[in-house]
């Protein structure tokens, strides 16, 4: 009743400012652009409707604090609050992802990259070519850039990955901006003189671990030996050189990340025992995508949204339940997600922008000098459509690259205004959508969210993060994953 | 659906709110009013479309009401928010570790790639309000090269 009657209010006083809502239940989510949040009842939420929460309600100092009360609006920390949240749209690229070769020793069924055998060098990137790449990255006007080495298996090609590192710290040090160097490598061909190399030049290793020995091993077939024993050895040995650290570098704490495939969705208990078996503190859960290998086997290895959500809501019960005995681990999306909604905070995720971090958050330069506005961008080119390559390292500058067609497509089709589903959803304001997905499963840049399944993926992972935090004793311990 | 009741767009964005569980046709029916058809293309039932599409309809007539009472307190907060003055983060004082050979390579190179924007925002650049496009130096000053001690 009070929402017929407070859609009949045509004045602007008697409404109340903008928000979003959802039922749950009984009680009703609200949020804000400016990515405050609050679980109201029926007749709270129907009291803000009609602009009926005065100083005498008990909610009035919590709601208005969060800008949902319209004649106490704070203009000057509401709109801090805003920058803060969108700090990303007065900065150009951050992460810079070079392709080395997409030539790789392992088969993994859900593979993405497009990669090559390991014997085609044709596909590897040259050293000057890495060097100008990393000169390319430099002209980006955001005061800390991120080049992340990925392949195929970036360790296949040493002679690039050493040379663009030694450029980048070079450039960096008179640039005057901060930069982080990321290797993301399955570790076969790791050595200890390569792992030196790295430490010394502070570059972070992240790999891949889908779980127990069995589960890991079927995931990423590896014909030279035991994927997740190489894994663990040398997951081992980073943090090891982490924890007794080096004079003059620093050594990070090696990272890994979880992809989840269909023989993974019974067994999240035994996945998340062999992270903090492994001595690691995040595990971040990644759902699959329909796109390269994993498309022509997902039949087999394949799930629907909601097969995820439940894994997804089951490995988070699981995880705090460690938590609360003692156990430091944490999640990695639902950590970047709710430091958006717990600090208004950017913590970096592209994937989950408005608009999407293609060309104006990140570019991936593909191993012949061209760039994509994304990884997942240069896998569709790789598949014979290059409608995200948005130039070239040796011919475009960065001015062109980032006014190019591509790059505002991307943009406009990725803004979340004009996505009709997305501009009415509770979670907007910590969201983003996927032009590259978008495309590749449904056809368009734009897509359809309502028969999205990443869009299923998302609202089930708000859903289950908002659930929890409903609850004061999770709100507090997943608090504290994000009180840095 | 009369349109005195509920305008075109609200019956659009409320059809997209059922669109995963039907195909929805919107059609005008004579002047004042929205002929609303649904085929369900999974199990769910057309009545219990057309029950879900009437619910969702009211949410969205409020919805369209807020944003359009809002809209200009929304132009202003953001406006306010992007147009707070922004100050360069200063540059790290340590040496930079180069030759004076490497240095006069990368100035060099660091002018070439200026001057090529340079020719290209004179040939017509789009609008860049926020900076974007602009390279680190064009937006907060080339930094002079240090010399090793």
């Amino acid at each position: 009743m009070a929402l017929k009657k407070a859609a009949k209010k045509t004045s602007a006083a008697a409404v109340p400012p903008q928000l979003l809502w959802k039922r749950d239940g009984a009680d009703f989510l609200v949020t804000n652009d400016f990515g405050h949040y609050s679980w109201l009842k029926k007749k709270d939420f129907d009291s803000l409707l009609a602009c009926k929460v005065g100083e005498s309600h008990p909610l009035f100092a919590a709601l208005s604090a969060k800008g949902f009360v319209r004649d106490r609006l704070d203009f000057d920390g509401l709109a801090a609050k805003w920058r803060k949240k969108n700090a990303y749209l007065n900065t150009g690229p951050g992460l810079h992802i070079l392709v080395l070769t997409l030539r790789c020793n392992h088969k993994c069924l859900y593979c993405q990259a497009a990669a090559g055998g390991a014997a085609a060098k044709d596909t590897d990137m040259t050293p000057a070519t890495a060097r100008k790449c990393v000169d390319f990255a430099f002209n980006s006007s955001n005061p800390g850039i991120t080049i992340e080495f990925q392949g195929g298996e970036p360790l296949l090609n040493w002679p690039a990955l050493t040379a663009a590192v030694k450029h980048a710290r070079a450039r960096a040090k008179t640039a005057g901006k901060e930069l982080k160097l990321a290797l993301v490598s399955n570790f076969s061909l790791m050595t200890e003189e390569k792992a030196r190399f790295l430490m010394e030049n502070e570059v972070s290793v992240c790999t891949s671990l889908d779980g127990p020995a069995d589960l890991h091993n079927k995931n990423r077939c590896f014909s030279g030996g035991n994927s997740h024993a190489v894994t663990l050895k040398w997951l081992k040995y980073f943090q090891k050189k982490n924890e007794a650290q080096a004079d003059g570098y620093r050594v990070f704490k090696p990272s890994a990340l979880l992809t989840v495939s269909r023989y993974s969705l019974s067994r999240h208990k035994e996945i998340i025992d062999e992270y903090v078996a492994a001595g690691l503190e995040d595990i971040f859960i990644r759902p699959l995508a329909p796109i390269g290998y994993a498309r022509n086997l997902w039949g087999s290895i394949g799930y629907e949204a909601k097969d995820f959500a439940a894994f997804y809501l089951k490995s988070l019960a699981y995880i705090l339940k460690l938590n609360r005995s003692g156990v430091v681990i944490r999640e990695k999306m639902a950590a970047m997600m709710l430091d958006k909604i717990v600090n208004s905070r950017d913590p970096g995720y592209l994937d989950a922008r408005c608009p999407c971090g293609a060309a104006i958050g990140q570019i991936a330069y593909n191993y012949n000098g061209d760039l994509y506005t994304c990884d997942e961008g240069r896998m569709v080119g790789w598949e014979g459509d290059d409608v995200f390559k948005v130039g070239s390292v040796f011919k475009d500058s960065y001015a062109k690259v980032m006014a190019s067609a591509p790059t505002r497509a991307c943009v406009v089709s990725s803004n979340l205004e004009a996505q009709p589903d997305c501009a009415r959803c509770v979670y907007k304001p910590y969201c983003g959508v996927c032009p590259v997905y978008n495309y590749e499963v449904q056809g368009s840049l734009w897509g359809d969210m309502s028969s999205s399944d990443r869009c299923g993926l998302f609202k089930g992972i708000f859903g289950a993060l908002f659930a929890l935090l409903k609850k004061p004793g999770n709100e507090a311990t997943l608090k504290k994953w994000v009180d840095k | 659906m009369p349109l005195a009741d509920y305008d075109l767009d609200t019956v659009r964005y409320a059809a997209h709110a059922v669109s995963r569980a039907a195909h929805v046709f919107i059609k005008l029916d004579g002047r004042s009013a929205a002929a609303v058809e649904f085929t369900p293309t999974g199990p769910v039932s057309g009545k219990a479309v057309a029950a879900s599409f009437r619910a969702e309809l009211a949410d969205e007539k409020l919805r369209a009401a807020i944003y359009a009472a809002n809209r200009e307190l929304r132009d202003f907060m953001i406006l306010k928010a992007l147009s707070k003055e922004e100050t360069p983060p200063q540059a790290p004082q340590d040496d930079s570790g180069l030759t004076p050979e490497q240095e006069k390579e990368l100035d060099a190179l660091i002018a070439q790639v200026e001057s090529e924007i340079k020719q290209e925002a004179s040939a017509g650049a789009s609008k860049d309000p926020l900076g974007i496009t602009r390279t680190w130096e064009d937006k907060y000053g080339a930094k002079k090269s240090r010399k090793k001690n």
